[in-house]
């Protein structure tokens, strides 16, 4: 998801991961970054990072990993279940359609920014899924918003 | 994707063409991101993407995966020229499919990672004709699209450049020399039977979501010319278009890019002929300086 980032984004997310893998936590320097860059989704991004709320799937196909992040599914917080891509941001959460696509005062929702930091800290469930259920997944045929 | 597109401009340039030299450009001039030709609503994009398709597909050796709402029913004259002069079996590579509904055209897309391991490989070319056939957009007015439709088109954009971005780290991994996968999509901007002024995206709320997954626009624009005595219908004999690129993807100023042969910010005239032959030239900067 690189290239879908701002500069300072990337930057922040490769100095988490860096300092995480050293010291097991986030200094505070660093979560303050993180609300500056990315406003109020931060603080319920890391709740639901707390919370072990993401789990990426894949399928025998390989359809997993591309380059940062595995397909996450988030458990949304009104217990919504949404899928997000790895390569590109799109979430079908109502914050995403509002405040990225609609208003476009946003980067991204609170559940895209959570796959990301479970990308960067390793916190991520993992769980293996047919291609057929890989297929449903994505088409949001399965596990979109019920 | 706008190399391809290029590419094909190329190829059937008024000009006298080395058939020899077709090949992607590589290095960084290569424009490998997702494209979107977007234009008032004729058949002319959709000629363009099935020609698009024949040239990848039978000059270049490229699988291509076509998508449209419906059956392509009669072919133009440069095609029927076109597919005349083709190995059969460089079309074989084409493969359609016909999704009626956005769920379908979702469905479609997402199974495509189930291709990989077969023995045919994946394709490398993903087009969608009539990409607002699928958003609900036919009847949208300027302020019609609603929260739901620019998610819904979000999901159909993100999902084509997510598949996208997995081929392509597919034909990587088999070592395919058409890697990247790349995509393109038709979309038409038009309200109310003409074409709004200005720029599309600041009264299209699909046309503004869309622009953040298909990084390169592909614009075309009639050329209405007062002085003609009667001007041809669309896509008719005599009609003519103005091509040109725009988007992320494209570095500022034209002059650098037409001398760097590089697709970057190169803008072509397009020309029905008497015989239905679409022809392609590049349109120079002091063209362009005189307009």
């Amino acid at each position: 998801m690189t290239s879908y980032l701002p500069a300072v984004a990337e930057e922040l997310l490769r100095d988490i991961r860096k300092v995480y893998q050293e010291t097991t936590q986030i200094p505070d320097d660093l979560l303050l970054a993180l609300k500056f860059v990315f406003g109020p989704s931060a603080l319920q991004a890391l709740d639901l990072v707390d919370q072990r709320s993401v789990t990426c799937l894949s399928s025998p196909s390989g359809r997993k990993v591309f380059q940062f992040l595995l397909y996450a599914q988030v458990i949304g917080g009104s217990g919504h279940l949404y899928t997000c891509y790895a390569s590109c941001h799109y979430c079908p959460c109502p914050a995403f359609a509002f405040s990225v696509l609609r208003r476009n005062d946003s980067l991204l929702c609170k559940h895209i920014l959570a796959a990301y930091l479970c990308q960067a800290m390793g916190l991520s469930q993992h769980e293996t899924v047919t291609d057929q259920q890989m297929s449903d997944i994505l088409s949001g045929k399965a596990g979109r918003g019920t | 994707m706008a190399d391809i597109l290029a590419l094909v401009f190329r190829h059937n340039n008024a000009q006298p063409r080395d058939l020899k030299n077709l090949s992607f450009a590589s290095g960084p001039d290569r424009n490998t991101l997702p494209c979107m030709i977007v234009g008032e609503r004729c058949g002319i994009k959709t000629s363009l993407l099935f020609l698009t398709a024949v040239t990848a597909a039978a000059e270049l050796g490229v699988r291509v995966l076509f998508l449209t709402p419906s059956p392509i029913q009669s072919l133009s004259g440069p095609l029927k020229d076109s597919l005349a002069n083709l190995d059969p079996d460089g079309l074989k590579k084409i493969k359609f499919m016909y999704p009626r509904s956005q769920e379908e055209l979702l469905q479609d897309v997402a199974s495509l990672h189930e291709c990989v391991r077969g023995p045919a490989g994946p394709p490398s070319l993903l087009i969608v004709d009539g990409l607002e056939h699928y958003l609900g957009a036919g009847g949208r007015g300027p302020t019609a699209a609603r929260g739901e439709d620019q998610s819904a088109a979000a999901h159909v954009a993100a999902l084509l450049a997510d598949t996208a971005a997995f081929l392509t780290q597919k034909l990587e991994e088999r070592g395919e020399a058409c890697a990247p996968c790349r995509v393109i999509v038709s979309f038409d901007v038009e309200w109310q039977g003409h074409t709004p002024p200005g720029d599309p995206s600041a009264q299209d709320p699909l046309l503004s979501v869309l622009d953040r997954y298909f990084s390169v626009r592909c614009t075309l624009d009639r050329d209405r010319n007062p002085a003609a005595p009667a001007p041809a219908a669309a896509g008719e004999p005599g009609d003519v278009w103005q091509i040109y690129f725009s988007g992320v993807g494209i570095a500022d100023g034209h002059t650098s890019a037409q001398e760097d042969g590089s697709v970057l910010g190169q803008q072509w005239r397009l020309a029905i002929r008497p015989n239905g032959a679409m022809e392609f030239s590049p349109v120079s900067a002091e063209s362009l300086a005189s307009m």
